[in-house]
């Protein structure tokens, strides 16, 4: 198994927040032989963990949950209404097929549009509005009902090297997490580690802060995704291939960050840094507020189209935050 | 039927090359000759049993897509579209260059926007074409200018609707290849040609008339259905499900009347469901076959097809097959549209 395998392999297991399981069982079977135990809390995170000898503990955190839509109304004649769950642009959602789950399992729709042949005029002028978003479900043999998810249809593929597809927010995380614990095998640890793959991030669900309270640990390590290739003005532009983001700001302890940094250009890891002045719009936010407090750093992979069913990633980027996780892993002691 | 393979080729207007060797090569063998035009046109005739009157059949071959037109200094492509292409249906969406080079139009992400440009509509002078490198120089070995674009849709078909790119009009194709499958010769001779460049402005089928003198001609299209929710029924052009349609006029081109109640009085006796095309924005080759050499009067037979010129539209599997069986018809009382 490479990287690029298990990043096609985690991208094309469909899991919108709150219907995390088929990517849970996934990753379980990836990361298994490499820990001692996995199990699930009640939220629907599956942890991995690797023992120590007890004296402290680490959690490494990726969420599993990805955006998507739900169907919030069936109308007459083969088409139904959708939402969102979490932050999708309307831009990157039309005239694209859909996955729905429903109990029955697994159909076809295609979110429409109208050809321009047959526009008004006074429509083209801006994107159309949530409520004329429609999926067609005239394609599909099963019933579909309201609630049920969706996810864009897409395989992932690769591009010159890179991995394009949906999901990649933040299964690339969670693929860098299955890596990381490959990597540490052989080696180890003091800490008790902890490999946490949270649900529904993508909608600020209770995933990732339930565990935090309940694992009671001492150091936490989010990792997520962040915007490559976009320059966004007076921030430095962060590049795909060029490794990890360390985040800094107020939601990371900065002595645990200084440490990081330091433990990876001892070991000649490369890093990128990105300002998160408020939020960091991960689960770190919430992770470092719970119980008396955890000292928390936020480790980003860069993407492209973040959100969009054509995100991408260079997995020598995956790759270099498995082994920064790897290397911190292995140096934390009491 | 030959959607799957059709529509999955690429061949977007100035490049219908693939869609062309693969038609010709399903086809040599059942017809009475084929050859290719000076334009790019495949025409394929099946002689008639007495000499004498021309029958023709026509389909275009090409699809809406775009052509690369800047390699960037970061390596990201340039593009403009070939046909008429909504802007608000290219984001996110997978492409492939030059039949091998795959990319990924992207769009800044939603976390980056303000408000007021969630909804603004793309400009295609601001997308571009990701391709995974990250200079001009490693895009150039890869791609040149002019190569052109299409989506990568694969086609498929579930509760006996397809979905899948260019129905517009792969399905008129594959419409003319199944009757090359099916007929038996005629007394008068049929030609069908597989045309290119209507997408930009009815091209190929300029000079098809002068070519072949035909009596007739029936344009086999894949036409908007324009039946989407939001639409109001009374707007609707036509409706899947209802049956081939049947126009009776469209931009350039009032169809010949005898055409249009020879068409639909054949599918009314032969209980073929058909419906009129309501609406009469677009056009057809049916108006350049029309207006070219002394005139061919030319009817336009379309399956309606939702959502086209964007990544996936969608078709009634029995619209299509009541399209073959309809021009089958056709062809059977031919001898009604020399009168």
């Amino acid at each position: 198994m490479d990287i690029k395998k298990i990043l096609v392999e985690l991208s094309n297991t469909d899991g919108p927040s709150g219907y995390e399981e088929a990517v849970l069982q996934k990753i379980e079977k990836l990361i298994a032989p490499y820990v001692d135990r996995t199990w699930r809390n009640s939220m629907s995170t599956l942890i991995a963990e690797k023992r120590g000898n007890g004296k402290g503990k680490l959690g490494v955190f990726a969420h599993a949950d990805e955006v998507g839509f739900v169907i919030s109304k069936i109308e007459e004649d083969g088409f139904a209404r959708i939402e969102v769950t979490g932050g999708i642009d309307p831009k990157v959602s039309m005239a694209q097929r859909v996955k729905i789950y429903t109990r029955d399992g697994a159909t076809s729709g295609v979110i429409g549009f109208l050809a321009p042949h047959l526009q008004k005029e006074e429509d083209r002028k801006s994107m159309p509005h949530p409520d004329n978003i429609f999926a067609d479900i005239s394609c599909s043999e099963k019933r579909i009902r309201v609630g049920d998810v969706s996810v864009p249809d897409v395989e992932a593929c690769e591009i010159n090297s890179k991995i394009s597809g949906k999901a990649l927010d933040n299964r690339s995380g969670c693929a860098s997490l299955i890596w990381a614990a490959k990597m540490l095998q052989k080696i180890r640890n003091e800490w008790d580690l902890y490999f946490i793959f949270s649900s529904e991030e993508e909608i600020a669900g209770p995933g990732a802060r339930t565990i935090a309270y309940e694992l009671n640990l001492d150091k936490a390590i989010v990792v997520d995704v962040t915007h490559a290739n976009e320059k966004v003005p007076g921030y430095p532009l962060i590049k795909l291939g060029e490794g990890p983001v360390l985040t800094v700001g107020p939601m990371v302890d900065k002595s645990f960050k200084d440490k990081i940094s330091e433990i990876c250009s001892r070991n000649g890891l490369k890093t990128q840094i990105e300002p998160a002045p408020i939020h960091s719009g991960t689960d770190a936010d919430e992770v470092q507020i719970t119980r008396i407090g955890i000292s928390t750093t936020v480790v980003s992979i860069p993407l492209l189209f973040m959100h969009s069913p054509v995100e991408t990633v260079d997995p020598k980027d995956v790759e270099e935050t498995a082994r920064l996780i790897a290397v911190v892993a292995a140096e934390m002691e009491v | 039927m030959y959607l799957k393979e059709l529509t999955e080729i690429g061949g977007v207007s100035g490049d219908e090359s693939r869609v062309r060797d693969f038609i010709a090569s399903k086809i040599k063998d059942k017809v009475d000759e084929t050859h290719v035009d000076k334009l790019g046109n495949l025409i394929a005739l099946k002689k008639g049993k007495k000499n004498g009157k021309r029958f023709l059949l026509a389909a275009h071959m090409d699809e809406i897509g775009f052509m690369v037109t800047n390699i960037e200094d970061d390596g990201t492509l340039s593009f403009s579209p070939i046909g008429g292409v909504d802007p608000r249906v290219v984001p996110g969406k997978r492409v492939k260059i030059a039949d091998k080079v795959t990319g990924v139009i992207g769009y800044k992400a939603i976390h980056l926007q303000k408000k007021e440009e969630i909804f603004k509509v793309p400009a295609f002078e601001n997308l571009r074409i990701y391709i995974g490198t990250d200079s001009k120089e490693a895009s150039s070995k890869l791609v040149n200018i002019g190569d052109s674009v299409v989506f990568t849709t694969e086609y498929r078909e579930e509760n006996g609707r397809a979905t899948g790119k260019a129905f517009d009009d792969r399905a008129g194709c594959s419409v003319m290849m199944d009757l090359i499958d099916n007929i038996d010769r005629y007394d008068f001779d049929v030609y069908f040609a597989f045309l290119v460049q209507e997408e930009v402005g009815l091209r190929g089928s300029a000079v098809i008339a002068e070519q072949i003198q035909p009596d007739v001609a029936i344009v086999l299209e894949g036409t908007t259905a324009g039946d989407n929710p939001e639409v109001p029924e009374y707007k609707w052009a036509t409706h899947i499900g209802d049956g081939p349609a049947v126009t009776f006029m469209h931009r350039g081109y009032v169809v010949s009347s005898k055409v249009v109640q020879n068409i639909m009085s054949i599918a009314q006796k032969n209980g073929i469901p058909y419906q009129a095309k309501r609406r009469t924005a677009g056009g057809t080759d049916a108006a350049r076959l029309a207006g070219t050499w002394r005139g061919v009067p030319s009817g336009v037979i379309s399956v309606p097809s939702r959502y086209i010129h964007s990544p996936v539209s969608m078709i009634d599997l029995n619209d299509y097959h009541n399209t073959v069986g309809l021009v089958e018809k056709i062809l059977d009382e031919g001898e009604v549209f020399f009168k």
